[in-house]
């Protein structure tokens, strides 16, 4: 024993190690201790674990070695997990061996008929009713000694171990009836192959032949109890090539009853090998469901389904015959599911994998060609047929799902009488929506990456397309725009602008909302001329296109027969069979919305189309810059894309998250197209030409014309963000967090609308040196020299100068413009600095002017005027700046020096606008300045020549 | 790298890949930390430390057996199966096995613990007792009665 004490732990328990391996036979039992640690050189831990691995036939000797390892062969531990690994009680197989208990007994019986019975035998024995009597005595059949009670006394002679409640059979007396039934059968497997199964089922003389239920969970078990005993391979080997040939005889009664139309068969057969199938842990497909697929007739009918035919001669796409073709596949989908889940257990998952075939060699097929074809044709062509298809391909999900719900509905009401029943029949808990969605997903995956590059590709295309036309546009407009003057209609020209443009932004709403047909019915004229614009819908939006599709002619063009609608506004694309009514509702509805439209239209047109009245040619076209036209275009443009990647909007997993990013960069492409490329050159646009606009050019004096127009572009402007604001709150708020700052959209949204900001109040820092330059222009030209110092007995009429009138209704007339088109802040700095820039002018104003006593009365007229117009405006700052200037008049007026003097120092007169200084450079300007000058000088700075200086 | 100390005071240095192997090592380090410190092993000697670092060694790259896979150990696998290089690995006389087999169960290397079961079960296949017994060095303390008792409550599982 010294050898082991090398081991540390051997030493620890060395000394109870060695009287038991040492210790005479003896020895009182009673005295050794009931665990023993060690047996030999290793733990009884590791002993037992030895154990698991023994083969069963060489457990008996082991037992007889010594007390120690006998004792370990009575755990019941032991005993429960050898049990539990023929999981006997999990499968169901408790009847298999109930079975072979009664026909090893008949069998015995029958042998034994010759000698005289030594018990009488009970008939009924149940499992886990062990009272039968039964012959033990006859030990040249080991089978026969079955009875529990005769076991467990006679393997369990001095198992004190095991005080077992004597109702409940030890789990080593079931492992031991298991054992002696199913050994006799190992036997068999020893015989030639082709004979194995015959004689492991011999046919009953009875006429009660096996089932193949029985069969195979005899076969199960068998498999089990190989592994659980630890048998050898070979027996393994046998084993396997006999469940291989029953599963191929499985097959061939399958196919048989398969060809019968006998769904009974077929089920028996099919659950039978299912059974076993699921031993071999060969992955793969289960062979019998995967040739019951095979067989379906759809497969084979790829022939009869064109998929080219759903382009009609002009190359432009035409789904109904993928309606017929995806409405036969989801027929024989159904039709085929409802067999595949009477006939297969439901865990076997046909009817999922059969659905995986149609949907991948089927349908796949069929949508590779197309797509194919179709991205020979045209990119749009290619992006519609990509979103047209899936959505068709969509229809699976819902006919394999249909399908589960309704015969779920027939109930478990069953085929299958066998012990298959007990593992739950609800196919819900094997088959949920999403696998069934996974498998569509999986067979399309595909085709998105392609489809999503080309999509923003195209998008961007289609955007720029459109800006490029509008720049061609631009650049041609001048020579049209000299004889389209007569049109009068604008924002400006509007009682109520706000109220023009809330109408407006309705009916686009309205338009946003129509449904985009994604799956093209029908071809009309309008796709072909529409380029991109293949939707009718959309195609109505699309303000180019109303003049010539307008009116009932969109009708003309819908097939009657179009017998589903698959796409509706939300695109979910969820086909109902209701779809029909749907779909004449939706014509109504679309009736309607196109009245709506019309009136949009209407409004739109007559902006659009807006010519500027001013008679200067060269500015005509400034407010055209920008047009609401475009705008919408290219929302259209972009709204169509983004419907279309909508279909794929719930892809899980990878190609999710590219379709949530496709969705929001078409959106912030749309933006920045509209931003970049459209309301920005367009307004620099307007202020280069505002810049070059020379007041002394023009003979008009009430309106600044490019002012004007810019104004109106800012109306326009305005209108294009609440656009945009509608399109992003109606389309993309259901796809991102409008919350998260930090989205991609939001922030381009957000740097759109300040671009936008920034270009308005740019272009009214512009508008405001041209509207201040065309003030003082007038003020300087209206003004006569003569004004502030009439002639001596001109009768004095104190109205205000024409110059001063004119100037406040030019000015008059650009604030009230930009009222309602851009915010409150915007305006109030505008107006204050209208008012601080008009302050300076008529100080600079006055400054050149002489000035008499007479004339000062007029000032102060003026000044009245000017000021009643600033005090209009109600900025608190400038009114009262403008107050102050009022008072400056005063000094005009007073004739006496020294009282002048004192009005001049008086800083408080002015509320501190004007310092003495400031108001002594004005009244340098009166007419009678040389003769008071001195004495003003002397009053104000208390100093004369005479009298004050030292030097004199 | 990390260093070992066994039971006859050898030290051996091995890489860190490797000495994880051992559960109970493993642990220690992720309790420990990085550190210099020797790892005394009481339990092991150096000649056996050898072997089963041999055994580390060659299956370092391999995935650790999860708690899972030990809880579901498929009993549908062929239990007494054993890899080839293992195999070969596991061929020494008998009282290295046991060694290496108690070695296993204390540093907690379950596949080695397994390879070594299996190989003992293997070797237990087909015995007498007497041979059996003097596998594992065990005397016989039956009385003939007591033998005949036990032979006869396990006659139900011998080879027919």
């Amino acid at each position: 024993m010294n050898r082991w004490t090398t081991l540390e732990p051997v030493k620890l328990h060395a000394p109870a190690a060695s009287p038991l391996t040492g210790a005479p036979a003896s020895r009182n039992p009673s005295q050794i201790p009931s665990t023993l640690p060690y047996i030999g050189p290793i733990p009884t831990d590791i002993h037992l674990r030895i154990l698991e691995h023994v083969p069963l036939s060489s457990l008996p000797a082991f037992a007889r070695a010594s007390r120690a390892t006998s004792r370990l062969l009575r755990d019941e531990g032991f005993w429960e997990r050898k049990w539990r690994s023929l999981e006997v009680e999990r499968c169901g197989l408790g009847g298999v061996l109930d079975d072979l208990e009664k026909k090893t007994t008949t069998q015995d019986k029958r042998k034994s008929s010759s000698a005289p019975p030594v018990l009488p035998v009970e008939e009924e024995d149940d499992f886990g009713d062990f009272t039968g009597a039964q012959a033990y005595s006859n030990p040249t059949n080991p089978a026969a000694v079955l009875n529990m009670h005769d076991v467990d006394n006679f393997i369990g002679l001095f198992s004190n171990a095991s005080s077992q409640d004597p109702s409940k059979p030890s789990f080593r007396a079931l492992y031991a009836r298991a054992s002696l039934l199913l050994t006799p059968l190992l036997a068999h497997l020893r015989s030639p192959p082709h004979l194995v199964l015959q004689n492991l089922f011999p046919a009953l003389s009875a006429g009660s032949q096996y089932t193949f239920a029985q069969q195979a969970q005899t076969l199960h078990l068998l498999a089990r109890f190989i592994f659980s005993a630890n048998l050898s391979h070979a027996t393994w080997l046998a084993l396997r090539a006999a469940i291989d040939r029953f599963e191929a005889n499985l097959l061939s009664v399958f196919d048989a009853a398969d060809e019968r139309r006998d769904e009974k068969g077929m089920s028996e057969a099919a659950h039978a090998s299912w059974e076993v199938w699921e031993l071999g842990d060969v992955a793969g497909d289960w062979e019998l469901g995967k040739v019951w697929a095979e067989k379906r007739e759809i497969f084979y009918e790829s022939g009869q389904w064109d998929p080219l035919l759903n382009f009609s001669k002009d190359d432009t796409l035409r789904f109904d015959p993928m309606d017929e073709f995806m409405s036969h596949v989801i027929q024989s989908l159904s039709e085929n599911g409802a067999i595949a889940k009477r006939v297969f257990p439901p865990t076997s998952r046909v009817l999922l994998a059969f659905a995986d075939r149609i949907a991948n060699e089927v349908v796949g097929e069929y949508i590779t060609t197309l797509l194919s074809h179709a991205r020979e044709i045209s990119p749009e062509v290619f992006l519609q047929a990509t979103a047209a298809t899936f959505i068709q391909a969509w229809r699976i999900v819902d006919a394999v799902m249909d399908s589960v719900k309704l015969i779920r509905g027939e109930g478990s009401a069953g085929v299958l009488s066998t012990s298959n029943a007990d593992k739950g029949t609800n196919e819900g808990s094997y088959l949920n929506r999403d696998q069934v969605e996974d498998i569509v997903y999986r067979m399309f995956e595909p085709n998105m990456d392609e489809y999503l590059d080309e999509e923003i590709e195209s998008t961007k295309q289609a955007l720029e397309i459109v800006c490029k036309g509008w720049d061609k546009q631009v650049a041609i407009e001048p020579s049209l725009s000299s004889d389209t003057q007569n049109t009068t209609a604008r924002f400006l020209a509007y009682q109520n602008p706000a109220q023009v443009k809330r109408t407006l932004l309705a009916s686009f709403t309205d338009a946003l909302l129509i449904p985009v047909t994604i799956v093209p019915r029908t071809v009309g004229n309008m796709v072909v001329t529409g380029g991109s614009a293949a939707v009718y819908g959309i195609t109505m939006l699309n303000p180019q296109r109303w003049g010539s599709a307008g009116g009932g002619s969109g009708k003309q063009y819908r097939a009657p027969a179009a017998s589903a609608v698959l796409a509706d506004g939300d695109g979910d694309g969820v086909v109902s069979p209701d779809v029909v009514y749907e779909e004449r509702e939706r014509e109504k509805k679309e009736e309607k919305e196109k009245v709506q439209v019309q009136d949009a239209r209407a409004s739109v047109s007559s902006i659009t189309t807006t010519r500027p009245t001013s008679k200067t040619p060269s500015f005509d076209r400034l407010q055209l810059l920008l047009s609401l036209d475009v705008a919408l275009e290219i929302i259209h443009a972009d709204r169509e894309a983004l419907k279309r990647v909508e279909t794929f909007q719930k892809y899980p997993g990878m190609y999710g998250h590219r379709v949530r990013d496709t969705i929001e960069e078409l959106f912030i492409l749309m933006l920045q197209t509209l931003g970049d490329r459209h309301v920005s050159p367009g307004f620099s646009r307007a202020m280069d030409q505002m810049k070059t606009y020379k007041p002394a050019e023009h003979e008009e004096t009430s309106s600044v014309a490019p002012l004007m127009q810019f104004f109106e572009l800012v109306h326009i402007a305005d209108t294009i963000q609440s656009m945009v604001q509608v399109y992003f709150d109606k389309a993309l708020a259901p796809h991102i967090d409008r919350t998260d700052f930090l989205n991609g959209v939001v922030r381009e949204k957000k740097r759109f609308e300040n671009a936008l900001d920034d270009s308005v109040a740019g272009g009214l820092n512009t508008g405001t040196d041209v509207l201040m330059q065309q003030v003082e222009h007038i003020i300087l030209t209206r003004t006569t020299a003569r004004e502030y110092y009439p002639e001596d007995g001109t009768p004095l009429d104190l109205h205000p100068t024409k110059g001063c009138r004119e100037s406040i209704a030019c000015l008059e007339k650009h604030c009230s413009l930009l009222r309602g088109s851009t915010s409150k802040e915007v305006l109030e700095v505008f107006y204050q600095e209208v008012g601080i820039r008009l302050q300076a002018i008529i100080q600079k104003h006055l400054k050149r002017q002489i000035i008499s006593l007479d004339g000062g009365f007029q000032v102060i007229a003026d000044l009245n005027a000017y000021h009643a117009f600033i005090s209009s405006l109600k900025i608190p700052q400038i009114t009262a700046d403008f107050a102050n200037l009022k008072m400056l008049g005063h000094v005009f007026i007073v004739s006496d020096a020294k009282d002048l003097a004192q009005i001049v120092k008086d800083v408080a007169r002015y509320g501190g606008s004007y310092r003495p200084e400031d108001i002594y450079e004005f009244i340098q300007r009166r007419s009678d300045w040389k003769k008071i000058e001195k004495e003003v000088d002397k009053t104000m700075y208390n100093l004369s020549f005479r009298e004050d200086c030292v030097i004199c | 790298m990390v260093n070992l100390v066994t039971s006859d005071n050898e030290s051996f240095t091995v890489e860190k890949a490797v000495a994880s192997r051992s559960v109970l090592i493993k642990n220690m380090l992720e309790d420990v930390g990085e550190s210099d410190q020797p790892i005394p092993l009481p339990n092991v000697t150096a000649s056996v430390l050898k072997k089963v670092l041999e055994y580390c060694d060659h299956h370092k790259n391999e995935p650790m057996p999860t708690s899972e896979d030990l809880a579901a150990e498929d009993t549908r696998k062929r239990t007494t199966d054993i890899g080839e290089w293992d195999q070969k690995f596991i061929q020494v006389d008998q009282e290295m096995l046991f060694e290496i087999i108690l070695a296993a169960n204390y540093l907690d290397i379950k596949p080695l613990l397994d390879v070594g079961c299996k190989t003992v079960a293997n070797m237990i296949k087909g015995k007498t007792p007497e041979e059996i017994r003097k596998l594992f060095n065990i005397v016989n303390d039956f009385t003939p009665e007591e033998e005949a008792q036990i032979k006869k409550e396990n006659e139900w599982a011998e080879d027919r």
